[in-house]
Parts: C-alpha cells; structure tokens; sequence
C-alpha cells in the first residue's frame, strides 16, 4: 500500500486543500496521473501519482485543508490485497507522546517547563536541522533558533545568508532560557518603542534625549517584534458581568484577619483563566516549526510593570491552587518583581499570559502573545455602566476582555470557547472557590 | 621588471645560483649537450663547464642516488628529471634516502639537494608519461615540495630550494613552461627568494575561495576572471608549496569566503585536495557554509588519444560547475 501525501509545492506553502479528486476508490492508477487538484496558499496545482496501483481509499474530502504530509489517499499496488480497515487521514503534526514525555520530563526535572530551547523538546520532537557549520555558527551567535529559520540551501539546509536574514528581521525563535520573559503592556512597550524610533529616525540630540534601553527593554522590544512579525495574532473580545465578582471579593476580603492577603480582582481572572484553560486544552497549546505542543500543566503569568520595563512573574499549577494561596504568590511575586528580585525560575515557564491595564482605567486593549505561548488575555478596568438584564436597564459592573491568539494553533471557535468558559466562570465566581 | 618565460626564468636563477655558490651543480639525463629537454639548461654546459653540468646515464636511481652522496657530502646538487614519471625508478633514493638520512643518523648530515622535475598530461604521451606524482612526494616526511605557476614564484622558491639544507622536489608542468610573467629586473632586485611553505593570494575574493597550485592557477585566474561578471568573486589561493603546507593562509580565506573548491592536476582521491578539504573541516569547521568540493582528474591512466586526454584532465568547464554549485543555493 503506498500513501499519497500532501505535497508541498511552494517554500511558503504549510497546508493545502483537496479542490477536486479526479479519480475515484477502485480507480486504475499509473505513475503521472493526475489525482486531484491542491489548492495551495497561491495557486491550484495537479496532485500527481507517484506509483502504478488501483486508488485504494480517498481520505481527504474536496474542501478539506490538511497539512504538509498528510495522508490523503491511498495506493494498492499489485498484488497487494485490498485493506480490511479503513483508515484515516494522519496529519503529521500530531504531538508525538515521546515529545510530551520529554516535556513533562523537563518541567518535572527542571521546574522551568517549557521553554523552547532552554529543555530537550526542539531536539526531542522537531528532529535534526540541516544547517551549514556556519550557519549553526552564526545562530549561537545572535541566539536564534534554527528550527524557526528556513532553510534555501540544498535540501533546505539553513545557510548564513538564512540566518542573516533572520537575524536583520528578527525572525527566528530567540533562546530564551537565560532572558526574562516578558510581555505587552501596550503603554510600556509603546514607550519603548518610541525611544528606538527616535533614536532611529533622529541623528542629533538636539530636540531628543538619546536613551539607550536597559538588556530588559531591548528584549521586549526585540521578542514582541518577532512576535508581530511571525506569530499571526487574531483577536476576539468579550464583556464580562463582575457584578457577583466584586461582591465576593468585598465577603473574603472584609473577613480577613490580620495579616491576611488581599484577593485582587486580578486574582480572580488568573484562577479564572487557569480554570479554563484547563478546561480547554487547546487554548493551552503552542506552536512550533510545524508542530503543536499542548502543556500539560497550567502555569499563568501575569505582566507586571516595573520600573523600565516589564516581568511577567509565572503562577503554576493556577488551576489546582486555592484563590487565597493564589492571591499570597502574586503579592509576593509582584513584591519580587518590583524590587528587581525575580529569579529566572520566577518567570520562565508560563504557558499563557494575562496583562491587566484595569488598574490605569484602560477599558479595552489588545496585547502582544508572549512567545512561545499561544494567547495573552488583556484585561481591562471594571467599570459600572447600563446594561439590559432581565428586560431592565440595571447598573453592572462589566469588564471587557481581550484574547489576543495564535492563528497557527487556535482557531476562533476554540478562542471564543475559552472565552466563554472565562466569563461563566467569573460571572459565577463562587466556581473559582472550588 | 621584466618578462620572461617560465622556462627563461628557470634557465637564469640556475645560472645565477651557479655562480653565486660553487658548490651548485646539475645532473641529469641531457641536460648538457642537449641543453636539456625542455632547453632550460640551455648553454650552461658551456658557462660552467662539464665538471658542473652533468650529463648522466639513464639510470635515475643510480644519479639521484649519486646526488644524495654529493649533498651530504657537502655539495648541493641539483638534479632534472626529465619528467615526473621517471622519479618511480628512484623512488628509493628518494623517500627512503633523501628524506631520512637527516633523522636516521641524528641529524649528522642534512641532503641539501634540488630535484627539479615536469609533470602533468595534456601533451599526448599516453598513461606512463603524463602522470601528477606530486602527492607522492608530498606525503613523505623529510621531503619539502614546491610546485611554483609564475615565473616570479619560480625564481623565488627555486633560490629558497638550492639554498634550503633540506632535499626539495621543486615541481615543473609541461603546461607552465612558455608561461610569460614580470619578475624583477636584475640590477636592483635580483635575490629576492620566496619562502618555502607559503602561499600566495593571486586573486582576492569574497564569495568563493579556489585553492589550486602549478599549472591550474592560471585556468582558475581565467575561470575567477569569468565568474566575476557574473557577480561571483573568487580568491584564487595558489599554494605555490605542497610540503609544508600553508594552512593559515588557506584557512584564513576560507574563514572569509565560507566557501572552498580546490582544483588540482592531479587524481582526485588521496590527493593532495582531499588533504586540504580533510584540514579545512577540522580548522574551520565553524565558518562552512556548503561543502568543500575537489575538481581534479579523472580517476583513469591518461589516454593517449587528444580528445580522451582532454576530456580526462581537469577543465575551467568543470572548476566554474564546481564553484556555481558551491554559491548556488539549490544543487
């Protein structure tokens, strides 16, 4: 029996779709026969028959998209015997259970989890690069990834003028394990990247005042760069009703004792978001050169801002932790955060990420996905407005929230499930108690 | 300066050794009489005399033999072997003798000798003639080999051999003897040498370096010059000694271009581009950005048919493939 794959026809080409099957199961095959029409990223292309055989099984419909290497159809050569099961089409991008071992391997082992090129999981999971020495070379250097480059050499082996290139677009993943994670708070990222382009775009010091960024404002401005340029962000909002959550968090605050830790509100979305995401795996999935990697363990990070810059220290485990116990990490680690005491075991690790503006009144906003993660939830402020209840125009205290998502990996319907695990469980937050 | 042949060049330095240093003196097989195969010992029976001119019998092993005496007995010989292939008759004298007598009895005696030999095909004298033996001579300890492609170089490493106290194979080509190029004129800047175990950039790059010696640094000047109107820039690295060799320079311009073909007369495994690839993975590994490609010859006895020889000799045809595959991006 031989597969008939997706091929890919073009460099830039990732999936394809089944237009047209010009042959139908039973269907006499030679070797050239065109068996169906690919519509491709740019244009329809014949699918052509690699082998002599009768078409055995059709496994992709017309309309379908599958990924590169996915099996679409199958070949039974002669003197084969037709296949008593029928079988499915495999998408190769499936996570491998190795890959899944050796990441929770590394979390276990490591407590920094999943950090692209900080644990084994590139060299587990994404197999062998084909780079020229130099090429290798070059990416050490400039701390690029060379899973994320492509490769125009023979056989697509990655070449210096590759890694140059990704180097002078900010393409590539950058090894992230030594740097501090960070993430959009639009305000903070806007300045810097006001400073960079003043710098850019002015020569004297006439009228400007040169500042050169700390290593953290460089990051951020560097690995948010690569994240607009190659993560294809989408976006859905969503208002929530807090109403019932203001009025929990007045009950186990007002109770407290001494010394007691303040629950904030955005606590409350934290374990909320936790909650959710452990509800839809999905959404606690990244991307990888080709492949997805769903986390096994739900750790949140929520954006902090410090002084010239910005963490986002990492809650792990949100999902399985009390709201108090909760509510005591964040202070503490916000504490941390602010006198410049984080820890790198503090910050790495997060598999999705929370920015919260409510603080400053922003009502509504979209944040940048802090790779390798796949989403950002920005938060905006509880703000009493009218609203139609029951028929009625009532006062409510609604707050907006924005996913910011990876297009690669989550799709709408999966974000807007998400969302609404997020607003039932907030609208109902005596859920988060559990 | 002036411009002379090869073969001028070759013929002067050997008078000008041989009157500089009366312990110089040639041998070899009609050399005197004849004024030599190739002429380059044209008149130098009749300058020096018979005493230093030596015509010998055919019978390599017996004069080179004879020479290896001399040199350790205090005279520096140098001998012409009418062509490389006739260096396997002497071959014991050679690697066994020359090269080891300085270590063998503890560095008692050095062998200041020259053997100065042709090789290379492309003239039609069939498999037994036309032979590159200079890996041979090249992978034998004790032995120093130069194999110079200008008239300049040839003058300056000529000097450096007959002066060296080391024996030295100084390589010729039939291909380079009616080469015409500039050396210096004689009255202020006539002894000039040009060390042994240095290379020479003919040509500065940056896409590509092609490392070559002897006869093939002229094709691969012509193929640089080619290939740079399609905007490919060759350095063009002429070893100009084989033994020892100078990896610095070679790795230096690798380190630059990223890139390396070698093109050398001679048969393509074993050789002495298979030495120089070998050397460049291990030195310069980290600055590769494709593979290091050999073009030599084809791996047969020359024919003797014109166009057979042709097609079985390294061409620029297949140096410019080479180096197009090298830069190019899709093989």
């Amino acid at each position: 029996m031989v597969d008939v794959i997706m091929p890919r026809l073009s460099d830039t080409m990732k999936e394809g779709a089944i237009a047209t099957w010009h042959k139908k199961p039973g269907d006499e095959i030679k070797k050239g026969d065109v068996l169906a029409d690919i519509e491709t990223d740019k244009a329809t292309m014949d699918l052509e028959a690699f082998d002599n055989g009768v078409l055995e099984q059709i496994l992709v419909q017309p309309g379908e998209t599958v990924l590169i290497g996915t099996v679409v159809a199958t070949i039974r050569k002669a003197g084969e015997t037709a296949s008593a099961t029928p079988r499915v089409a495999v998408a190769p991008t499936t996570i491998p259970e190795p890959a899944v071992a050796a990441v929770s391997a590394a979390v276990q082992a490591a407590a920094t989890q999943v950090q692209v090129a900080s644990t084994p999981v590139g060299a587990a999971s994404s197999g062998r690069v084909k780079a020229s020495p130099l090429a290798r070379n070059l990416a050490s250097t400039y701390q690029l990834d060379l899973h994320a480059i492509a490769g125009s050499g023979p056989g697509g082996r990655i070449l210096r003028d590759d890694v140059e290139g990704a180097h002078h677009k900010g393409n590539g993943y950058a090894i992230a394990a030594p740097e501090t994670s960070v993430v959009a708070v639009n305000a903070a990222v806007q300045s810097v990247v006001t400073q960079v382009q003043a710098i850019a775009s002015t020569p004297s010091g006439d009228e400007v005042e040169i500042i050169t960024p700390t290593m953290m404002q460089t990051t951020v401005a560097r690995r948010l760069t690569e994240s607009k340029q190659q993560v294809p962000h989408f976006y859905v909002s969503t208002e929530v009703d807090m109403t019932e959550a203001v009025k929990l968090r007045e009950q186990l605050n007002s109770k407290l004792g001494e010394g007691g830790v303040k629950i904030s509100f955005n606590d409350l979305v934290v374990k909320a978001s936790a909650i959710a995401l452990e509800r839809i795996p999905e959404a606690n999935t990244w991307y990888k050169d080709g492949k997805f990697y769903r986390n096994k363990r739900v750790n949140v990070g929520f954006a902090v801002d410090v002084p010239n810059g910005l963490v986002v220290p990492v809650i792990r485990d949100a999902n399985i932790k009390g709201v108090r116990s909760l509510a005591k990490e964040a202070k503490a680690l916000i504490e941390k955060a602010r006198s410049g005491k984080l820890r790198p075991e503090d910050y790495q690790g997060g598999t999705f990420s929370i920015s919260n503006l409510g603080m400053f009144n922003v009502t509504q906003f979209q944040a940048v996905i802090n790779p390798p993660e796949s989403a950002i939830l920005a938060v905006g402020a509880i703000i009493e407005k009218p609203v139609v209840v029951n028929h009625e125009i009532a006062v409510r205290h609604r707050m907006s929230l924005t996913l910011s998502a990876d297009h690669r990996v989550l799709y709408g319907a999966t974000v807007a499930r998400f969302l609404g695990q997020l607003q039932t469980l907030l609208e109902n937050p005596f859920e988060l108690l559990g | 300066m002036t411009t002379l042949t090869y073969r001028q060049v070759l013929h002067d330095t050997l008078a000008q050794e041989m009157t500089r240093d009366e312990r110089v003196f040639l041998m070899g097989e009609e050399i005197g009489v004849f004024e030599g195969s190739y002429k380059v010992t044209k008149g130098l029976l009749e300058q020096f005399g018979a005493k230093r001119v030596k015509d010998t019998p055919i019978a390599e092993e017996g004069f080179v033999g004879a020479a290896v005496g001399a040199a350790m007995l205090g005279l520096r010989p140098v001998v012409e072997l009418m062509t490389i292939n006739f260096s396997i008759v002497a071959l014991d004298m050679i690697l066994n003798h020359a090269a080891k007598i300085y270590y063998m009895f503890g560095g008692q005696t050095p062998v200041p000798m020259v053997i100065r030999t042709p090789g290379g095909g492309g003239q039609q004298l069939a498999a037994t003639h036309s032979q590159n033996l200079e890996v041979f001579f090249s992978h034998i300890p004790g032995l120093k080999v130069v194999a110079p492609a200008t008239p300049y170089d040839a003058r300056g490493l000529l000097r450096s051999a007959i002066r060296d106290d080391d024996p030295v194979l100084f390589l010729e080509n039939l291909g380079v003897y009616d080469v015409k190029g500039e050396v210096p004129d004689e009255d202020f800047d006539n002894d000039y040498t040009i060390p042994i175990g240095v290379a020479d950039i003919k040509r500065n790059g940056t896409d590509v370096t092609l490392i070559t010696y002897s006869r093939m640094v002229h094709t691969a000047l012509e193929v640089a010059e080619q290939l740079q109107h399609e905007g490919i820039s060759c350095e063009v690295v002429d070893l100009r000694s084989l033994r020892p060799l100078d990896m610095p320079t070679i790795l230096q311009s690798v380190r630059k271009t990223n890139r390396a073909v070698i093109f050398e007369h001679d048969w393509r495994s074993y050789g002495i581009g298979a030495e120089i690839a070998a050397a460049i993975q291990e030195e310069a590994f980290d600055y590769l950005d494709a593979p290091v490609l050999r073009v030599a010859a084809a791996e047969v006895p020359l024919p003797y048919s014109k166009p057979m020889e042709l097609a079985a000799m390294p061409s620029g045809e297949q140096l410019v493939s080479a180096i197009r595959k090298t830069v190019s991006k899709r093989w």
